[in-house]
């Protein structure tokens, strides 16, 4: 959102960063079992995530459904405890904190939910909802502070002062989302993580909390992670994206050259797939069609992750050494053996790949449409 | 029409929310909105008001007998202007019989109903605010309890305390418990995976005040739903148990099962004596159970505008 | 000569103890033989009740559906029910946006398909389950002779829409209606079901109506527009113009609010004030009025009607006081 703040990653500055993730793994078992519950495999829901997040930015987490991105988000705060991996926050280690120092770190990180009515309590009250992060940690002297500041936030996020007394239900989705803006903010804290913020809103009203969101960011200085599949409202808002596959992320840039050069093939292949609204440029876009589905996290390939769908497979590596993330240019980083010369042209998109191993895969094909 | 219409278009809109208020309130319009709720709550009510006021209703004392119109041995009086529903084998009146027997069906009703809802309720709380070993087994228990049959199970208890119409109520109510438990438990566990109490702890609530501020209020709607239904088979449930010579009351104090118990072997000879039991049992239960159905609907959220 | 032809549609809802909700009314369009149109608007701008009208999908009680639908010539909306159910599925047919609720659950895909080919094209067992394996295939399910044993739960999201695409294909119906078949869907199996259909109007000369709430969507694959609000038609044009030059105040806004993957970042997107809910009854004028940045007096006095825009032929407005075109140009300069 803020240009000129970003700071490009791993060029030494670590100090910058609010936030900095190492080899986070999130791993669910799968249980059977009739009496005993027997661990029989693992869902590698993110399974291995380095990032760093510099203070006042925004880092936007794009990729499929069921990729790991929330996981990841959750994780991040631990709402769901990580497997491995570290998360420095400000320089206090995430991860060490134990019960009630946990508990007062909440107050800098928030996070803001997908469905914003399923993240209210019906039962509650707005001023209750907002009331009740404020009594948790002894926010003021009393219940005049805090109706000040219910105000106050309800005036940040553009809601009349009546609110206050209303239920969830009785607000349309963007009043909701912004109830839930509302509560994130309570605490005033320094980083945000935004789970799909605008994708249960309807088209019009989405661009409102967008514009919410950036207001906010300039106005407190805060940092966000925005987490979503709709990689055009991500590199709207985003400094620096990073792209996930199957729990990991293949790529890593500023917002600015994502689209005007994407390195990764899943990122081409995504980027190409996103309609955009000018029938002009639909007409000349070249699409590069996936064919078959995520394959499932609890049985990820060997080797490159995206393999079996890949375009721009390789004989060699791709389907047995898994790849790095690596930064082939300043600010640029991708897990990918071949990135060089597929950005340099070197390797086409293949008009025809199968691999007969994968029955979930099908034949990418190139079409210009 | 100007300008101004089009503003308060919108304030119009915005005042109708306001009329909103609770998450009850709301389910309440919504279910007088509902013929069946209507219908149940009217037979509800009736029961109810018979059972409170059944010594200014019932034209005879349930005990008094009226020897003058048994014409012999076997004889069993029909409906006459003076006994409306007329006599049973002892010559006492049936209407009056039926109204007392309200009472006493009420009673068992709500009390078997209140224990096993009160002992689901604590089982079910810790099981899904504790989780881990205690969930496990508590619903290990749970699980075998269900695995006996409802009413053999009561039978076993009921026979075990005793012939009374207490051991005829707990026998119903632990009957009863592990289904409000494990409705509670399976609520709890979806309800706590929810949004809100995620949002709950990512503030730094403690797991107390989410659990019992947040998680259980949420999940208790279908346990009262259940409850309105539980009312209705403790009725018929305590009238099987009466009916199998288990309840031990007072015969003299008239109880709906009961009567039906001890009537039934005028079955060929007097049927209107198992018919008018019969009819109350049924009836309210119907009561209770459009009740609590239509409650269950107006409860879903999914329901809401 | 176009294959079907709504006129003057209106479905009022009316349910006791409430008032009547007019849910769709004054729409009308076309669509012909190997064309594309789409329906576009916000979630309850009557989308989808105005498929399942075409369909004879509304409830019976309780949905009052005014004016006509003609298809081939056939009257929809007096047709009696088992005639309708003949081109239900034959001529016609519809696929859904969540494709978990218009599959059974306890039937296995393949028997699923075999038993519209054996109804509508009286196919022998064994000559359905081939053709069954043929159309899986041919909507890139791979491996489609396992998969036909499988129940719906087994397969993925996209898989499941794309079976159901099959399904939809397997009378070869002459009018597809798919009302927002990729809004649950990943964007990159959002491409592939595209994919898939625009290459059934090209070679099968389907007619399709698109339902949906992405603009961009319409952008690749739509002849012609049909922009919704509130229930009404307030735009209509082919989409190089809508794209081009939006007229309607709405249109316009949508196409600001939404952020372009091939624009450059930085610009605030323009939101349009309120929410969908913000309306009037059209009766009283625009229903858009409340939200509208080009609100005249006369907006909220009567209710402007769909006419032929006075700039652009073919091209037209339900609106007193559209977006200059010049304006336009100089905004988007
Ligand atoms: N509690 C859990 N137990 C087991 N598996 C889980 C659990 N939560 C998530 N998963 C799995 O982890 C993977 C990642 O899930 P996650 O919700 O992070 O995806 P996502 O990228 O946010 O997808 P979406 O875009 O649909 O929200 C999925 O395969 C999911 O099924
Ligand atoms: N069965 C119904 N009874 C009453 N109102 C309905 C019914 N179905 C839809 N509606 C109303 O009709 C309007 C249009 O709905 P719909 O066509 O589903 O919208 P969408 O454009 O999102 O597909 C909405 O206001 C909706 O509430
Ligand atoms: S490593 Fe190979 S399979 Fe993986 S993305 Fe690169 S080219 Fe494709
Ligand atoms: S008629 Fe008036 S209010 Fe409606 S869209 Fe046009 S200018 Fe706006
Ligand atoms: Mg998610
Ligand atoms: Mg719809």
């Amino acid at each position: 959102m803020s240009t000129e703040k970003q700071q490009p990653a791993g060029n030494g500055r670590d100090a910058e960063n609010l936030l900095s993730v190492r080899g986070l793994q999130v791993h669910f078992p799968i249980k059977k079992g009739i009496l005993v519950d027997r661990v029989v495999g693992h869902v590698k829901a993110v399974d291995g995530v380095d990032l760093d997040v510099a203070k006042g930015t925004t880092y936007g987490l794009v990729g499929e459904s069921g990729c790991g991105k929330s996981t990841l988000g959750r994780a991040i705060l631990r709402l769901i405890e990580p497997t491995a991996g570290t998360i420095s926050f400000d320089g206090v280690d995430v991860r060490a904190q134990r019960g009630e120092d946990m508990r007062r770190l909440r107050r800098r990180m928030q996070m803001v939910f997908q469905d914003p009515l399923a993240s209210l309590d019906p039962r509650q009250s707005v001023e209750s909802v907002l009331t009740e992060p404020l009594r948790t940690h002894g926010y003021g002297n009393g219940k005049a502070d805090h109706a000040k500041r219910v105000r106050e936030l309800l005036d940040v996020v553009g809601l009349p002062a009546n609110a206050a007394g209303r239920y969830p239900h009785e607000f349309s989705g963007g009043q909701r989302q912004r109830v839930g803006i509302a509560r994130a903010l309570a605490l005033s804290p320094d980083l945000i993580i935004a789970d799909e913020p605008v994708s249960a809103l309807d088209v019009s009203i989405q661009a409102q909390i967008v514009n919410l969101l950036e207001e906010l960011q300039e106005q407190l200085g805060l940092t966000y992670i925005v987490v979503a599949h709709d990689l055009a409202v991500v590199r709207h808002v985003s400094d620096t994206i990073g792209v996930m596959y199957l729990g990991a992320l293949v790529e890593e840039s500023p917002s600015d050259d994502l689209y005007a050069e994407p390195l990764h093939p899943y990122t081409i292949a995504l980027m190409s797939a996103i309609p955009i609204p000018d029938p002009k440029v639909e007409e000349r876009r070249e699409r590069i069609l996936l064919t078959g589905d995520l394959p499932s996290p609890a049985n990820t390939p060997p080797g490159c992750r995206f393999h079996t769908r890949c375009p721009f497979r390789q004989p060699k590596r791709c389907a047995d050494e898994l790849p790095a993330l690596r930064e082939i240019r300043p600010g640029r980083k991708v897990a990918c053996h071949y990135a060089e010369d597929i950005a340099a042209g070197h390797i086409r998109p293949a008009e025809s790949v199968h691999d007969p191993a994968a029955t979930e895969v099908g034949t990418p094909t190139v079409v210009a449409s | 029409m100007s300008l101004q219409v089009a503003e308060s278009a919108i304030q119009q809109a915005e005042h109708a929310d306001e009329a909103g208020g609770g998450l009850w309130r709301e389910a309440f319009r919504r279910l007088v909105r509902k013929p069946a709720a209507i219908i149940g709550a009217i037979f509800v009510a009736i029961f109810v008001i018979v059972a409170v006021f059944a010594p200014l209703i019932a034209p005879y004392s349930p005990t008094a007998t009226d020897l003058s119109q048994i014409k012999g041995p076997g004889h069993i009086p029909g409906p006459s202007s003076t006994h409306w529903l007329g006599l049973d084998d002892l010559g006492r009146d049936v209407f009056s019989r039926m109204i007392y027997g309200a009472r006493q069906s009420l009673v068992v009703g709500v009390v078997s109903m209140a224990f096993g809802m009160v002992g689901g309720i604590i089982l079910g709380l810790l099981a899904g605010g504790l989780g881990g070993w205690v969930d496990a087994t508590i619903m290990r228990f749970v699980d075998m309890m269900l695995a006996i049959p409802g009413l053999l199970f009561a039978i076993g208890i009921a026979a075990m305390l005793g012939q009374s119409l207490v051991s005829v109520m707990i026998a119903i109510g632990v009957v009863n418990i592990p289904v409000f438990a494990r409705l509670l438990r399976g609520q709890m566990l979806a309800q706590r995976e929810a949004d809100y109490a995620l949002a709950a702890k990512s503030l730094g609530v403690k797991r107390s005040r989410i659990i019992l501020g947040h998680v259980f209020p949420n999940s208790l709607s279908p346990v009262i739903v259940q409850g309105t239904l539980t009312l209705a088979t403790a009725i018929i449930e305590a009238a099987g148990l009466a009916f199998l010579g288990l309840s031990g009351a007072d015969p003299a104090i008239p109880e709906w099962g009961r009567m039906l118990a001890d009537t039934q072997k005028f079955l060929t000879s007097a049927p209107q004596l198992v018919f008018y039991p019969g009819i109350a049992i049924v009836l309210s239960a119907l009561g209770f159970t459009l009740l609590g159905e239509s409650l269950r609907e107006a409860l879903d959220p999914k329901n809401r505008r | 000569m176009s294959l079907l032809d709504v006129r003057d549609l209106s479905i009022v809802f009316s349910r006791r103890g409430r008032r009547d909700v007019r849910a769709v009314d004054e729409v009308t369009f076309s669509v012909a033989a190997g064309e594309t149109v789409g329906l576009v608007g916000e979630s309850g701008c009557g989308k989808s009740v105005t498929s399942l009208a075409i369909m004879g999908l509304l409830p019976k009680r309780g949905a009052a559906v005014g004016g006509s639908i003609k298809f081939d010539g056939t009257e929809l909306t007096s047709l009696p029910a088992d005639k309708m159910r003949g081109l239900r599925g034959r001529d016609i047919a519809m696929v859904f946006q969540d494709p978990m609720t218009s599959l059974n659950p306890v039937i296995p895909i393949g028997l699923q398909v075999t038993e519209v080919l054996r109804r509508h094209r009286d196919m022998d067992a064994a000559a359905a389950s081939k053709e069954a394996a043929s159309l899986l295939e041919r909507v890139g399910i791979p491996d489609p002779a396992r998969r036909l044993k499988e129940y719906p739960h087994q397969l993925s999201g996209g898989m499941r829409q794309r079976a159901l695409i099959a399904m939809a294909l397997a009378c070869k119906p002459r009018l597809l209606i798919a009302d927002e078949p990729t809004t649950a869907l990943d964007v990159t199996i959002q491409a592939q079901i595209l994919e898939l259909l625009k290459e059934l109007v090209v070679d099968s000369g389907t007619a399709l109506v698109m339902i949906t709430h992405d603009l961009g969507v319409v952008a690749g694959m739509c002849d012609s527009v049909h922009v919704m609000y509130s229930g009404r038609i307030v735009e209509r044009a082919s989409r190089w113009e809508l794209f081009e030059a939006p007229r309607h105040p709405y249109t316009a806004g949508l196409l600001a609010s939404v952020p372009r993957l091939d624009q450059a970042r930085g610009e605030k997107l323009e939101p349009i004030p309120g929410s969908p809910r913000d309306t009037i009854p059209w009766t009283q004028g625009c229903a858009f009025a409340p939200r509208c940045r080009n609100r005249i007096e006369s907006c909220t006095q009567g209710a402007p009607e769909l006419v032929a825009d006075k700039l652009r032929p073919d091209h037209d407005l339900r609106c007193f006081n559209p977006i200059d075109v010049a304006e336009q140009e100089a905004v988007t300069l």
